[in-house]
């Protein structure tokens, strides 16, 4: 029995460790969503990745911990002749501590989720509004401040350092509209509207997809997003037959 | 040793409580034999390796409609399925394996060994008992023809989210008959349910107070009434869809006034508790099964009971983590966000209480005793990473990802499923009278072990790079991992099918266990390993009157 566990456990983790290779050299270095965990370029997703960290770092004690203690129990505690088995059923003492310390350790982990929560949910002042309508199998993208141009089924077009305010709704079922650069994901609902908002830092090509089933080609509802200089995007308004608002914010800062 | 004390002449605990129940009620009755002896039979036990059963078939197709699913995900622009199909799949898997695999496997062991821990002959409505197993089939066979309609199977995901699931947008009656099926198995549960909470209200031997149940009865006990809670509401909410599919009803149509979001709040509350109810009853499988194997009784039961009974609260507060991308209030959310952080709590205490619980024992490493080890790492992984996505921020980032796929996965495969194996192992010579062969066991334990981690592990990191979940096609960056998934499913199959082999096997060879088959009720102190192997019909000749330290153990 001791080999086999030796024996399953090596080859569990060369296996695995096999697998992380393979996994590692797949993939297309230079779009975004192959950076191995999507760097992020906007305020959100820059909170929410160092929120992230600090969970995993405080989860990641009570991740390893069990099972080093399981490890342990099993290379420690094995039946052998002559050997006896304790005897202790309880420790009101231990099962207390057990108890109360985890209830702290999430109250600490979760209260500083509110002020993010609050961030997500409360655009600043925005440079721009956009409606993002979810529809199958394609998006559409409307620019009412710009002409209102209109354009589904093509990459969205934004420019970077401004705030962009999104409306979201469906025209038919439900669908998500999510960029994992922009750390936002938000459902488009038929009859509702839903909010969210970005602010890119970097110029570049951000992709993602429909995150809820929408029908038989949901997987084909992805998303693409090209972030442009200020006067690219004007230049494509333009293009689009759109105008540029005088009076706009967007105009006045550039 | 016998757990049975002689009462004193004229004691209270007398089994003459009830004058017209036969002493040896098995030399009393005459049962039918053969197939028509089964079809008929009210006993708990038939009834419980019926489900059993019917958990193994469901398994099959349950497992190859996963087969299905990962041929088509290997690489990124595959087209062995049409996208049609892929989503029936999808939908078709999960409600298999929900409906006719974990919850029926768990029945099935409730339904055999809560009577007999409890010190039964049998459940309090043998008749209403076979009813709840029989529904079953009706159930079953309704998602197994819905592939053959107009249209095909229901393809609207097992969540059936309207609009989607309206007739607007799924037109054949896939998605009705699939409503009705989780009508009949909902039905299955609440009378299950309701059995199990009046047997264990009603019917536990003299001497057995609550607070000496075994583990396993606790959990079910809970379980049943997580079932009767919630899947009420299940039922009403897929009737809504019926009625708006087919009588113009307009619930959940914007166009009618009508809201879609009502839908997500009335499924998940019987479906985030159905998390539990298909992982309770694990928990006090494998709790048996660590002490026995440890040689020591379980650590801190008083704890494990709370435990288990604050989780069916906890259960019932937490629905809302499902619906955080879909536009709910920041307090709303915060709330469900930490009421979800909260059932780590309880969850933790008897993680804590088993590795205490093997902690100093002799650890025998019998194939039911890995499963079990094996449950502990597994379910952990599967629980941190459910307190992650308990996080508000975080969960609007992997939401909907194939990170949420592999949370649940490790909960339910590395939990439930890794939960029954240890289960199947442990109590398959009380049930059989056969030993299950330990060198083939081995094989399946290692194979689903690798199987399992090499499946959903990777699936961590495809959903955290950006890979949406119950899509048909995805971006070329993510076919180098999908392949190794795929591959990993390879092991779990021939895992599965070692394991049908294995019981086949078994079944062949003469009965041979005596009453404790693993020599632990010295230890253990249990009816379970009391009583012949298998038990007599009835299980208990004279109603067991239980002395002062029986009988937690399992």
């Amino acid at each position: 029995m001791k080999l086999n566990w030796k024996a399953g456990a090596i080859s569990a983790l060369g296996v695995l460790a096999a697998a992380a290779a393979y996994a590692g050299a797949g993939g297309d270095a230079d779009s975004p969503i192959t950076n191995l965990f999507n760097e992020p370029v906007t305020p959100i997703a820059h909170t929410v990745r160092s929120y992230w960290i600090f969970v995993a770092l405080i989860t990641g004690v009570f991740l390893i911990l069990p099972q080093i203690i399981l490890f342990w129990c099993i290379a420690k505690f094995k039946d052998a002749p002559g050997r006896k088995p304790a005897t202790f059923h309880e420790n009101i003492k231990l099962e207390i501590f057990w108890t109360v310390i985890p209830i702290l350790v999430l109250v600490v982990m979760a209260v500083p989720s509110y002020p993010i929560i609050k961030k997500i949910e409360n655009p600043p002042p925005a440079d721009m509004r956009i409606e993002i309508i979810g529809r199958q199998f394609l998006w559409e993208y409307r620019y009412p401040e710009f002409g209102d141009v209109r354009i589904s089924d093509e990459p969205l077009v934004i420019p970077v350092d401004k705030t962009v305010v999104a409306d979201c709704t469906s025209a038919d079922v439900l669908h998500a509209w999510w960029v994992p650069a922009f750390g936002v994901k938000i459902d488009t609902v038929p009859g509702r509207l839903t909010q969210i908002w970005f602010n890119v830092e970097e110029q570049g090509w951000y992709k993602g997809q429909c995150a809820e089933l929408c029908g038989s080609l949901h997987s084909q509802m992805y998303i693409d997003v090209r972030v442009v200089s200020q006067e690219e995007f004007e230049e494509w308004i333009i293009d689009r037959g759109g105008t540029i608002p005088a009076g706009n914010s967007l105009a006045q800062n550039s | 040793m016998s757990l049975l004390e002689t009462p004193p002449p004229g004691s209270s605990a007398q089994p003459s409580k009830r004058p017209d129940f036969p002493e040896t009620p098995h030399k009393a009755v005459r049962l039918p034999g053969g197939i028509l002896g089964i079809l008929s039979s009210t006993d708990h036990k038939v009834l419980g390796m019926l489900y059993l059963g019917l958990a193994l078939i469901g398994a099959v197709f349950g497992g190859a409609f996963a087969g299905a699913i990962r041929a088509q995900l290997t690489s990124h622009d595959l087209e062995v399925l049409s996208p049609e199909f892929y989503n029936a799949m999808v939908t078709m898997h999960a409600s298999v394996m929900i409906f006719v695999v974990i919850i029926p496997a768990l029945a099935g062991f409730g339904n055999y060994l809560v009577p007999i821990m409890i010190g039964a002959r049998d459940m309090a409505f043998p008749r209403l008992n076979a009813f709840s197993f029989w529904l079953l089939i009706p159930a079953g066979g309704l998602m197994a023809a819905s592939f053959f309609v107009q249209g095909g199977a229901a393809a609207a995901g097992w969540t059936a989210y309207p609009p989607l699931s309206l007739k607007e947008y799924s037109g054949g009656p896939g998605v009705d008959m699939w409503i009705l099926a989780v009508h009949l198995a909902g039905l299955s549960s609440i009378t299950g349910a309701i059995n199990f909470i009046v047997t264990v209200m009603n019917m536990r031997a003299p001497g057995m107070s609550l607070m000496k149940m075994p583990l396993f009865v606790w959990t079910w006990l809970v379980n049943a009434w997580l079932i009767l809670i919630g899947t009420p509401v299940l039922s009403g909410a897929v009737t809504m869809v019926l009625l708006d599919r087919g009588f113009g009803t307009g619930f959940f149509k914007p166009a009618l006034g009508g809201d879609p979001v009502l839908y997500q709040h009335l499924f998940w509350f019987y479906s985030h508790p159905a998390v539990y109810i298909m992982v309770l009853p694990a928990f006090g499988l494998i709790s048996h099964a660590l002490a026995a194997f440890s040689r020591k009784r379980i650590f801190g039961y008083t704890g494990m009971v709370w435990a288990v009974c604050a989780i069916g609260v906890l259960g019932f507060l937490v629905w809302g983590h499902h619906m955080f991308t879909a536009g709910i209030s920041p307090e709303l959310r915060l709330w469900f966000s930490f009421m979800t952080m909260v059932i780590a709590v309880p969850t933790g205490v008897k993680i804590w209480s088993w590795l205490a619980t093997i902690w100093g024992g002799t650890i025998r490493f019998t194939v039911s005793m890995k499963f079990a080890l094996a449950f502990i790492s597994l379910f952990v992984i599967g629980g941190i990473s459910g307190v992650w996505l308990a996080n508000v921020p975080i969960d609007l980032q992997v939401h909907d990802s194939y990170f949420v796929v592999a949370h649940f996965h490790y909960v339910l495969v590395g939990g439930a499923v890794t939960g029954l194996f240890a289960g199947t192992y442990f109590y398959f010579p009380k049930m059989s009278g056969r030993f299950l062969s330990e060198k083939i066991g081995n094989a399946v334990f290692w194979l689903f072990i690798l199987g399992m981690n090499l499946t959903f592990l990777p699936m961590h990191l495809v959903g955290v790079q950006g890979m949406a979940r119950r899509i048909w096609q995805y971006r070329e960056e993510f076919a180098a991992i999908n392949h190794l998934i795929s591959f990993g499913y390879l092991g779990m199959a021939a895992s599965g099918a070692l394991f049908i082999y294995s019981i086949i096997d078994a079944l062949r060879k003469p009965k041979t266990c005596g009453n404790d088959p693993w020599g632990i009720n010295d230890v253990q102190k249990s009816l379970v390993w009391d009583i012949p192997s298998p038990p007599p019909p009835y299980n208990f000749d004279k109603i067991p009157v239980l002395k002062g330290t029986a009988s937690t153990g399992g």
